[in-house]
């Protein structure tokens, strides 16, 4: 008898000293904790959206995702005007296409072939976005000569599978990585984002606006305010973007009042300040903005929404999301239905 | 015969050796038993103490007397992949960071890698980068002494693999991407068996998480921008804060996970307890009073160097600038 209650405290010490070890473990730190988005729930929004995660695009609506791409290199969706197709990218190592997908996912046409036997004859097509007429599909893409080291985007518009040939809309400032962030307008327009190295060596990133392919454009914002990813409302009168003002660790979301004739911004308003706030979109109804940034200091990046409200209180955001980890250059799409 | 039998027995029951009675001695076994616990669970910290990742640098090192002292190191950052035989590295990244704990203020001064300058232990100029290919760390840390006319307390040494084990390990890094990085001629160089390969890099602007071969590909490329090594130099720093950043979510708990991944890839002066203080002092400090100091024009110019290019120090603009920073 005991002998039996010698093994059984035995036992239980060994359990004990096994509990502990995995107790402290407990302790680590999960900031690097991310789920599959279709493995949670989150707050559900009005009509529908779509995000990207780690190669795939997810359907969010009804507070629910779906996934609808394979884990494939997939990522960036943007909408057509009328709702029922995608334009995407999926991403290789070396190169990576444009498609066009319907919104469930299914592919309906390879709009770039960007693959190459050779490393560096590979190209680039990043950030693309349908036209405000839906007839062409605008993107970022790497016009360079082979062999060499520069690597500049430039922005690029291709016929959304109809008759027409490629137009080649910027130039942009060598060697500073090029132009990003196409934007088309419903005039015939282009909001885009430029880069350029000043006297000091320091880099800077402008929100332009040009009227036509190969046209000087304006810069909408100042050098000092290093502004990107910018996003125009459906009305066409507001624009927000994120801007750095000289920060490497945090981001400005910032709201405007956009005049695309005189090409000009208005006063700007902060709607979130001090954290790293990145790739905003518009409600369908232009009321709210959905961006993504992390809930905390050093995590994953989340779905938010802030009222898009230029009035002089703040603003409150609220994060929609907790632990999903959602690609951060990739702005979600938001579509009525 | 049978007196020494008994007393052999009294020795032999453990019960006569442990004079507590049976409930504390219950209690004190759970004890031992969570003891034991919590041993395996740091042991991998104790065994990277005890192993020689932390290597002295014998008298040249100085270590500083208090946790409250400024002090100076020097990191270090080397391609050591197999295209290097042994040890024969360059350091392909050095920065000098001063840190002043009372201050709470910090200084980030980056060395261009071709700064053209005598090295320790050798008759002629070259590239400082190549100090630690010809006579270690002893002597990366003369040349910088002696050129820069600092005093370096402790070094710390990566190489590509224990960076990107390092940001894994931290769980990533957020930071704002300034401008697109692209490299066509990325070295396609880490666990592969032909090390002179390349693949083209891509990483957009904005604010991005990266794990650690994005966060490596961040402060690595350089073909793509036409500020060369000083672009890849800001952003390693930019890495710098960041990881300091993300090491506020860390706790004593990550530290074995640390260590595990660590073991054998980081080479340094500084103690088990010395990087405890440090981890103390820095987790202090607001990144906005930590001041980033590149050395572009008018503190160098480029040239050529024979075949070579390299970039030229103008030391009557640099050791000031040094003094007024980095000053004992």
């Amino acid at each position: 008898m005991k002998a039996v209650t010698y093994l059984v405290l035995l036992v239980a010490m060994v359990g004990f000293g096994f509990g502990v070890y995995r107790l402290a473990g407990m302790f680590k730190s999960d900031g690097t904790h991310v789920q599959k988005p279709t493995s949670t729930y989150a707050q559900a929004l009005p009509g529908k959206m779509f995000v990207a995660q780690g190669g795939a695009i997810y359907r969010f609506q009804n507070g629910t995702f779906k996934q609808i791409t394979d884990d494939a290199g997939w990522t960036q969706p943007s909408s057509s005007p009328d709702g029922t197709q995608l334009v995407a990218v999926q991403r290789h190592l070396n190169y990576s296409d444009v498609y066009v997908l319907t919104d469930s996912g299914r592919i309906v046409q390879q709009l770039t072939h960007l693959q190459s036997s050779s490393v560096e004859g590979n190209h680039w097509a990043f950030l693309p976005r349908f036209s405000a007429d839906g007839s062409r599909i605008f993107f970022a893409y790497d016009d360079k000569a082979p062999g060499t080291y520069q690597v500049d985007l430039t922005i690029l518009s291709v016929p959304a599978g109809g008759p027409g040939r490629d137009v080649v809309w910027t130039v942009p400032n060598p060697f500073t990585g090029g132009d990003t962030d196409p934007v088309p307008l419903s005039d015939g327009g282009l909001v885009y984002t430029k880069y350029s190295i000043d006297d000091q060596a320091a880099v800077h990133s402008q929100v332009w606006l040009t009227t036509r392919p190969g046209a000087g454009g304006t810069p909408l914002t100042k050098p000092e305010e290093d502004c990107v990813q910018p996003a125009v409302s459906p009305d066409g009168k507001s624009i927000a973007m994120v801007c750095r003002h000289g920060q490497l660790q945090s981001t400005e979301l910032v709201l405007a009042t956009f005049d695309p004739l005189n090409g000009t911004v208005g006063p700007e308003t902060v709607l979130m300040q001090g954290q790293l706030a990145a790739s905003p979109t518009f409600s369908p109804d232009g009321q709210t903005i959905a961006f993504l940034a992390p809930v905390q200091q050093g995590g994953r990046f989340q779905l938010w929404t802030v009222p898009a409200d230029t009035s002089p209180s703040p603003s409150v955001a609220r994060p929609i999301t907790q632990n999903v980890g959602l690609d951060s250059n990739a702005a979600p799409v938001w579509e009525k239905r | 015969m049978g007196d020494f039998s008994a007393r052999g027995q009294r020795l032999l029951d453990w019960r006569h050796a442990i004079p507590l009675p049976r409930p504390w001695r219950v209690i004190a076994g759970f004890l031992l038993a969570g003891l034991i616990g919590l041993t395996a669970y740091f042991l991998p910290l104790f065994q990277s103490a005890s192993t020689p990742i932390a290597t002295s640098g014998g008298g040249l090192i100085n270590p500083v007397s208090g946790p409250t002292d400024p002090f100076t190191v020097l990191l270090l950052g080397s391609d050591d992949d197999s295209k290097f035989p042994g040890d024969q590295f360059n350091t392909q990244s050095m920065i000098l960071v001063r840190v002043d704990p009372i201050n709470k203020q910090a200084t980030m001064m980056s060395i261009p890698r071709d700064l053209w300058a005598p090295i320790e232990g050798q008759r002629y100029m070259g590239k400082i980068s190549t100090a630690y290919q010809t006579g270690g760390v002893q002597a990366t840390i003369a040349t910088v002494e002696q050129n820069f006319h600092v005093r370096v307390d402790d070094y710390i040494w990566i190489g590509l693999a224990g960076l990107i084990k390092l940001i894994d390990t931290l769980g990533g890094v957020n930071l704002v991407v300034t401008n697109p990085v692209m490299d066509d001629f990325y070295p396609a160089d880490i666990n592969t068996s032909s090390p002179y390969g390349y693949y083209r890099v891509a990483l957009l602007p904005g604010p991005v998480h990266l794990d650690g071969v994005q966060a490596l590909q961040y402060v690595r490329s350089r073909h793509g921008d036409i500020r060369g090594d000083f672009a890849r130099s800001e952003r390693q720093q930019q890495l710098l804060l960041a990881m300091k950043a993300q090491s506020k979510h860390i706790n004593l708990a990550d530290f074995p996970d640390i260590a595990s991944a660590l073991n054998g890839e980081v080479r340094t002066s500084i103690s088990l307890e010395r990087a405890r203080q440090l981890y103390s002092v820095l987790d202090q400090f607001d990144s906005a009073h930590i001041k980033r100091i590149l050395l572009g024009a008018p503190y160098t110019s480029e040239g050529w160097a024979g075949d070579q290019s390299v970039v030229y120090p103008n030391w009557g603009q640099i050791l000031p600038l040094v003094s007024q920073y980095f000053a004992q």
